[in-house]
C-alpha cells in the first residue's frame, strides 16, 4: 500500500552555556512544514524567547500565524500549560499546529530533566530496580497518578503514602 | 553543544478503502520507544481499532499501559475535548507517551482526510469549500476557517 500521507517531526533540547535550554521542533508533513526554537530559563521553566517559521503549508494564510507564537513568551512550563497554550495560540482564531510545536517543545525541556534521573534508575541491578524507582518518585511527588507505573496498586509505590 | 534529549515521531497514512484511513505511528526518544496502528472510519472519524507496542520503556509497569489503549476506541477524532479524553483514558490510566503518540495519529489521520483528496488540477478554493461541508469540524479549526466564506 502507498501512503496518502506522512509526518516527520523532530525535537532536540540542548543545554545553553547560561543554564538555559534551547529546544528546536520541525514538522514536515505531506501539506504542511514549520520549525520553532524556543530558549527556557532554568529551574523556573519560563520561555523568554520563541521564533518560527512555516516553510510550507496549503493555505498561504498560515503564514499570518507566525507572530502569535510571541504570546508564547513568559508561559511557565508547569501545572495548566496545554489550556495556557492552547487559550493563547491555538484557538479558532490562531493555529493549532503553531501551538502543537510549543507544547512539544515544551514536553522536550520536561523530558530532558528526565533522562538523567531515569539513566541512573535503569542502570541498576532488577533487585534494586523497584526501591530505586520507589526514592524517584518520592523526589518528584508530582508524576504519582500521571500514568499507569505511578498510580494507586502499582507495586512502585508499594510503601509510600500517597 | 551536546543534545541532551531528542524525540523523533513517524505517522504514516494509508487508505484502506473508501471510508478507512489507517495510520502507523513510530515514536522514539532518548527514553522510550513505542508505535502504534491506528484505524479510523469515515465520515465520522470514530476509532475502530487500536494496536500498540512498546520497545523500550522505564519500569516493569509500563507494558500494563498496552490495554488501556482499547479505552480510545469508540472515540470520535472531532468530539470536542478529544486529545484531553485521550490524554486521560490512555495517558493517565495508561501510558503518557501511548497518548501523545495516539493524538499524533490521529491528527494526521485527520490532515490526510482533509487535503489527501486535492489534486494540482483543482481549484483550492473550491476544494476547501467541499470539505468544509463534508467534515464540519473544519469549520472554525483555525484562522483560516473561521468565519471563511468559500
Amino acid at each position: 500500500m502507498i501512503l496518502d500521507y506522512t509526518r516527520n517531526k523532530y525535537a532536540s533540547a540542548t543545554d545553553l552555556e547560561d543554564g538555559s535550554v534551547l529546544i528546536q521542533t520541525r514538522v514536515e508533513d505531506t501539506f504542511f512544514a514549520a520549525a520553532v526554537e524556543m530558549v527556557v530559563k532554568v529551574p523556573l521553566l519560563e520561555i523568554t524567547s520563541i521564533k518560527g517559521k512555516i516553510l510550507r503549508a496549503f493555505n498561504d494564510e498560515c503564514q499570518e500565524a507566525v507572530p502569535l507564537l510571541q504570546r508564547a513568551v513568559g508561559v511557565q512550563i508547569g501545572t495548566g500549560l496545554i489550556k495556557t497554550v492552547n487559550g493563547l495560540i491555538g484557538t479558532s482564531g490562531g493555529c493549532p499546529r503553531m501551538a502543537d510545536l510549543v507544547l512539544e517543545c515544551c514536553d522536550e525541556v520536561i523530558l530532558r530533566f528526565t533522562v538523567d534521573p531515569l539513566r541512573q534508575i535503569v542502570s541498576r541491578s532488577p533487585e534494586e530496580l523497584v526501591e530505586a524507582h520507589r526514592m524517584f518518585v518520592q523526589g518528584n511527588p508530582r508524576i504519582i497518578g500521571s500514568c499507569v507505573a505511578w498510580t494507586k496498586g502499582s507495586p512502585l509505590l508499594e510503601g509510600i503514602e500517597i | 553543544m551536546v543534545i541532551r534529549f531528542s524525540r523523533s515521531k513517524v505517522i504514516g497514512v494509508e487508505r484502506v478503502d473508501e471510508n478507512t484511513l489507517l495510520a502507523h505511528g513510530v515514536l522514539d526518544d532518548h527514553i522510550y520507544a513505542m508505535e502504534l496502528d491506528v484505524t479510523v472510519r469515515q465520515p465520522d472519524f470514530e476509532i475502530i481499532a487500536i494496536n500498540g507496542r512498546m520497545k523500550r520503556v522505564t519500569t516493569p509497569v509500563c507494558d500494563q499501559g498496552i490495554p488501556k489503549l482499547q479505552n480510545a476506541v469508540g472515540l470520535r477524532i472531532p468530539e470536542e475535548d478529544f486529545a484531553r479524553k485521550i490524554h486521560r483514558v490512555v495517558g493517565r490510566e495508561g501510558c503518557t507517551h501511548f497518548a501523545n503518540l495516539l493524538v499524533e495519529c490521529c491528527d494526521s489521520i485527520m490532515q490526510a482526510a482533509v487535503y489527501g483528496g486535492w489534486q494540482k488540477s483543482m481549484d483550492k478554493q473550491e476544494y476547501l469549500k467541499g470539505q468544509l461541508s463534508s467534515i464540519p469540524s473544519l469549520q472554525n479549526s483555525c484562522m483560516v476557517y473561521s468565519g471563511k466564506t468559500l
